[in-house]
């Protein structure tokens, strides 16, 4: 376990070069992904929900192939299990390695010190989102293609707050707990079933991960501007957990 | 010569720089009610002892003065600065050593020592470092190699190093060798007689009948003993312990024992106590040979009697 500046860079850094090997492994793949899409879309046709997937890709070509590789499957799947596993440690775990006393004890407020942890772990999230991101233009360019920057900062903001709410949220519980195993065995349990519920006809409206499927991406990209009817309930959600992280956090008891 | 504002004038020692003021403090975690309505008044300077048995409230009122448990009723006031908030501002003005001992062992010892001194002066941090250099802390090792003594001389290093006027120490001498130990309440001894206020809780009696000038004992979340150690020490001149053989006593015998000279009688099992207003136990030893509807005590306890013992007989203190 790390802690302080030090840890957020060294946990940044590992979540970086695991969503950066995906990246290249996916671009890497790119070329046999798009001579094989007949056969593909002949394997997903019997799931209506992969099939679609296979045919958006196939319409948007390498741009919805990155978008649905890298932000509805990478970033989706590991910055979801960043973000829960770093917010269910981030008061809960001091409470149940009992340092939490020492951590409060020193003459710095507490608003400040929840306020440097969040925005810490939000940075070790967020930012590895972005600088994978920055990769794609370079690494697509060994098959001679490539993408707009623009869009993908904008796919990565998109991204990031989706990422952010459910960091949020999680934090919230943490400021409540003293048991992070249980936050984050929940939280990410949650989330896989929610993920599980986005490939199954019927119900896949229910599911959380529409707000950052291959479509909303393809829209930002198309439309050159942020989705702000998805982006700013996502925003609020998060200002909201954290207005609420703070008022339990400075009533916590160590 | 300067002039004192009225309000200053009227202010309490303990409400100035330096002091503990406590009025009506109370606290409660849900149904259970860890400080009843307490009343502290410390004036600067000098080492003051707070005791009690375990779950007493001890832990609760330091937590509470330095702001980690939120305040709920009452008022405090701590080196002159009034508890708001989170309690940043006395914190500031205070060092607080927990007596929970849980440390980061991933740390090496003169990381941890940053990490505890976060907030204060580089001359605070240097200061600690010196401390922990006489203690022989081994700064480059990791705190998970640290054993429980050396884990509580690196929060003693970092609580009495900063310059503040007053410290919190809860439990700091616990699980220390005796030289240590002694090393410890040295350090303290001196930073008293600098001035500083130290409300310091302890188990082990023996430290705090060395080092603490003023005792207050706490039991089941009340104050219920506030005296100068001196008084305590003329206390322990005047008590009379009386044991009989079991079964021996009956409820109305030791009644016999009351009477001039006599401030309290108090029975236990087999034992009576008996608090004299003097410290000759003449007068009170010829009414006991004369108290014929009294058993023949198997023992007779007279001027012997340690502060541990006296603690334990009169507050049901425990400690060693």
């Amino acid at each position: 376990m790390f802690k302080g500046s030090r840890g957020y860079i060294i946990y940044g850094l590992g979540f970086f070069v695991v969503l950066e090997i995906m990246l290249v492994a996916a671009i890497y793949w790119w070329p046999t992904f798009e001579q094989n899409i007949p056969s593909i879309k002949a394997i997903a046709a019997p799931i209506a929900m992969l099939s679609d997937l296979v045919d958006q890709v196939d319409q948007f070509g390498v741009s919805g192939y990155i978008v649905g590789q890298h932000f509805f499957k990478g970033c989706s799947a590991l910055g979801t299990a960043a973000a829960v596993l770093f917010a269910a440690n981030a008061v809960a775990g001091e409470a149940h390695r009992g340092t939490m006393e020492i951590w409060l004890a020193r003459p710095v407020s507490r608003l400040r010190l929840m306020s440097e942890r969040w925005f810490g772990g939000l940075l070790v999230v967020i930012g590895p989102v972005f600088a994978t991101s920055v990769t794609v233009p370079a690494l697509l360019g060994m098959f001679d293609k490539t993408m707009d920057m623009s869009d993908l900062m904008r796919c990565s903001v998109h991204m990031s707050a989706f990422l952010a709410a459910i960091y949020a949220v999680s934090f919230l519980w943490s400021c409540h707990s003293s048991e992070p195993m249980r936050i984050s065995f929940v939280m990410l349990f949650i989330s896989v079933m929610i993920f599980a519920l986005y490939l199954v006809e019927g119900v896949t409206h229910y599911s959380l991960y529409r707000l950052v499927e291959i479509k909303v991406f393809m829209r930002i990209i198309t439309k050159d501007a942020m989705n702000w009817t998805l982006l700013a309930p996502m925003l609020a959600c998060t200002a909201a957990a954290y207005g609420l992280s703070v008022r339990a956090f400075l009533k916590r008891v160590p | 010569m300067s002039a004192v504002a009225p309000n200053q004038a009227a202010s309490p020692p303990s409400e100035a720089a330096g002091g503990v003021h406590v009025r009506g403090l109370e606290h409660r975690f849900g149904a259970n009610q860890a400080l009843h309505p307490t009343t502290l008044q410390i004036p600067p300077g000098g080492v003051v002892g707070l005791l009690g048995p375990n779950g007493s409230g001890k832990s609760t009122l330091m937590r509470l003065l330095t702001g980690l448990v939120p305040l709920q009723r009452g008022e405090i006031t701590v080196d002159g600065v009034r508890l708001t908030g989170d309690g940043l501002s006395i914190r500031r003005r205070t060092t607080y050593a927990p007596g929970e001992l849980h440390l980061y062992g991933e740390m090496r010892g003169e990381e941890h020592l940053r990490f505890l001194l976060r907030g204060r002066s580089g001359a605070d941090l240097e200061r600690a470092r010196m401390v922990a250099g006489e203690l022989e802390l081994p700064l480059k090792r990791r705190i998970r190699e640290y054993s429980h003594g050396m884990k509580r001389q690196l929060l003693f290093a970092a609580a009495i190093a900063p310059t503040v006027r007053v410290r919190i120490l809860d439990e700091i001498s616990e699980g220390l060798d005796p030289a240590k130990r002694s090393q410890v309440l040295d350090l303290i001894d001196a930073d008293a007689a600098r001035g500083t206020t130290i409300l310091l809780s302890s188990h082990h009696l023996g430290e705090v009948d060395r080092s603490c000038q003023r005792l207050v004992f706490l039991n089941a979340g009340r104050v219920v003993a506030d005296e100068s150690s001196e008084e305590v020490r003329r206390r322990a001149g005047r008590l009379v312990r009386l044991r009989f053989a079991p079964g021996a006593l009956t409820h109305s015998s030791a009644a016999a024992l009351e009477g001039p000279g006599v401030e309290s009688v108090e029975e236990a099992a087999d034992r009576v106590n008996i608090m004299l207003s003097s410290d000759d136990p003449r007068e009170f030893l010829g009414r006991l040979a004369a108290a014929s509807d009294l058993p023949a005590p198997v023992s007779v306890e007279h001027g012997r009697i340690s502060l541990g013992e006296l603690y334990r007989t009169l507050y049901g203190v425990e400690g060693t």
